[in-house]
């Protein structure tokens, strides 16, 4: 199967935070490597949910992907243009929206619901009139009575309502892609269900494209058609949910979707649970991220760092396991 | 997306500052410091009509009288002219070199300080180090020291006391706004593709200027006490202007013969600059809404 023209395409992002301390007089600064070299292809119409523990830069792709936080090198290709080089930023950013987590904190508290939803519109030049207008339909779309909340401030809507406001205020700008950071997360769970439902609906309406971020495996395993796994800035895994689910290649992508409790008593996980922190992103361990804490670590896992393989139609693993050669002595097994 | 009903009445919400106002009504003494304000305010602008002498007209025959005497219901000053004219003419100048330093700086400095949150980074750096070298000086004697080098008069002092009170208020606004420079809103509008400048405009002053304004409020009163120390060491206003702290100044000699007199001036820089302490506590609470 060939896969499609992607729609966003991500090559190589990567981001180092320097921090401040500790870098007097020549001294090497130290750097967070929280996202380091990330690809990954973005098909038209599909919703690719990423999940990785926290800190594992999930959060930090997301900003990446939208330039609210500027790479320090790679390349975000939007239908096949490069943004900042043959596509502006500003209309880049019509094409590509996102819904943030925190739905109080993303909506300004002074100003009334149907003018949060017409500013971006009004940014890129449309009129008020049909800014309040492309509103008014918006929140009917988004489940909302505009009579009734139209005029209201954020702090007089509950959490689901002001995620919908949130999601209203990204459709405004009509985009091609939605980045959901952990969009539903805050929520509580008969209303994560609604929104879930609301997004699934909005999707087919409007031919969108979704990059889901969650930690929740349930969610994203509900969600989406492709899920990438991340540890430590790095995408380990990534594939089609139900055979990434089903049969995971990667120990960590294992060792996660063993920490998700089944309903089923006779599927009990038989997997041990990781033990500690992942490390500290500072000092990545060299080689595969992921060997400090492997029940299969041998010694060129410590050294080699892995490349993805493929097995079976676009499920990619960067193990040592499942890449023949590679030195390990379980090399080439199907995992 | 097709023209759906457009429902163009619909219930709007009472605004921010509404709620703020019901909230200010229901502090007491802060209404109660409002009306005292406003009444020294109205004070000074019909000073013509209430004062029922020339503040400047003085005779050498009725100096220092005490409080009471027919014709001179607060006394007469040292050089005999009516305290009660004198203290009505008073509240203009000392209103005056209060409230408009600190108007003043609240622009330049909410600008810059804004400015210095909102780009961060170097640009934040070298500006907030730069108003902390006039942290280094304790505000009386920066305000002495500035209108010293550039001669007594008012508008030296109002300059001198201008540049003493933009350094605060400009870190005040510089920390409102880095704290909410990182909120998801501002980041959604930044994502918009609006310019810095729109963002600012639209999503962050309308969330930073109310603490601003309350903090500029307070230092009114610490202006017109420093307003009041510069005309007390001949910097400030010039004789025979009246002016409270010039009157507190000229009539110390007197301390002895008539100290009711001579504290009167005092009295008045004190109920104002408390009941500018007290309204702007009682906006702070107003303003303190938890959204």
């Amino acid at each position: 199967m060939r896969s499609p023209e992607p729609i966003l395409s991500i090559q190589g992002l990567k981001k180092h935070f320097k921090l401040p301390t500790k870098g007097f007089f020549g001294r090497e600064k130290p750097v967070v490597r929280a996202v380091d070299g990330i690809t990954f292809d973005v098909i038209p119409g599909e919703t690719l949910g990423i999940v990785g523990e926290s800190g594992c830069g999930k959060s930090t792709t997301a900003r990446l992907i939208i330039d609210l936080i500027h790479r320090d090198a790679g390349a975000i290709l939007f239908e096949g243009k490069a943004m900042g080089e043959a596509l502006s930023p500003k209309e880049y950013r019509r094409h590509v929206q996102m819904v943030f987590q925190d739905s109080f904190a993303s909506l300004n508290p002074r100003m009334i619901v149907r003018d949060i939803i017409a500013f971006g519109p009004m940014v890129h030049g449309m009129p008020q009139k049909e800014a309040e207008e492309l509103a008014y339909s918006l929140l009917t779309k988004v489940g909302l009575d505009p009579a009734r909340f139209a005029g209201r401030y954020p702090h007089e809507l509950s959490g689901g309502q002001r995620q919908r406001v949130n999601i209203a205020r990204a459709l405004a700008f009509r985009p091609k892609v939605l980045i959901l950071d952990e969009a539903v997360s805050a929520l509580d769970k008969s209303v994560e269900a609604q929104v879930l439902n609301l997004l699934t609906d909005l999707k087919a309406e409007f031919n969108l494209t979704y990059l889901f971020i969650s930690h929740d495996l349930n969610v994203v395993r509900y969600i989406s058609d492709r899920v990438m796994v991340m540890y430590l800035g790095e995408c380990v895994e990534i594939g089609p949910v139900d055979e990434v689910y089903a049969h995971p290649r990667h120990p960590y992508t294992r060792a996660l979707l063993s920490a998700m409790p089944s309903m089923d008593p006779d599927k009990r996980t038989m997997e041990p649970p990781l033990a500690g922190d992942p490390p500290n992103p500072i000092n990545p361990p060299p080689g595969c991220r992921f060997h400090t804490r492997c029940r299969f670590a041998e010694d060129v896992c410590g050294t080699v760092s892995p490349v993805p393989t493929v097995r079976g139609s676009m499920h990619f693993a960067a193990c040592h396991i499942g890449t023949p050669g590679s030195g390990h002595s379980r090399a080439g097994e199907t995992t | 997306m097709a023209a759906t009903v457009l429902p163009v009445p619909f219930e709007r919400s009472p605004g921010y500052w509404a709620n703020v106002w019901r909230r200010f009504r229901r502090e007491k003494l802060a209404v109660f410091a409002g009306c005292v304000l406003l009444a020294i305010l109205l004070m000074a602008i019909f000073a013509p009509y209430i004062a029922p002498k020339d503040p400047t007209f003085g005779t050498m025959l009725r100096r220092l009288r005490p409080i009471g005497t027919p014709g001179f219901p607060l006394g007469s000053d040292e050089l005999g002219r009516d305290m009660l004219s004198r203290l009505i003419y008073g509240a203009r100048l000392s209103l005056f070199m209060g409230v408009v330093p600190v108007f003043i700086a609240f622009f330049i400095g909410s600008v810059i300080g804004i400015a210095a949150g909102y780009i961060g980074g170097a640009f934040n750096m070298v500006v907030m180090r730069i108003i902390d070298v006039f942290f280094a000086f304790p505000s009386v004697l920066l305000a002495i020291a500035l209108s010293g080098a550039m001669g007594a008069g008012i508008t030296n002092g109002l300059i001198s006391l201008t540049v003493v009170f933009i350094p605060p208020i400009a870190r005040i606004a510089e920390s409102v706004t880095t704290g909410v420079r990182k909120l998801d809103y501002v980041e959604a509008a930044r994502a918009s593709g609006a310019s810095a400048f729109t963002v600012v405009r639209t999503q962050v002053l309308g969330n930073v200027i109310g603490p601003i304004f309350v903090y500029a409020t307070s230092l009114i009163s610490v202006s017109m006490i420093l307003a009041s120390g510069l005309s007390f060491l001949g910097l400030g206003v010039r004789p025979p202007e009246p002016e409270w702290g010039l009157m507190l100044n000229t009539l110390r000699t007197a301390i002895y013969v008539q100290p009711w007199v001579a504290a009167l001036p005092g009295l008045f820089i004190f109920i104002t600059s408390i009941a500018f302490n007290l309204l702007s506590d009682g906006l702070r609470t107003a303003l303190d809404v938890k959204d």
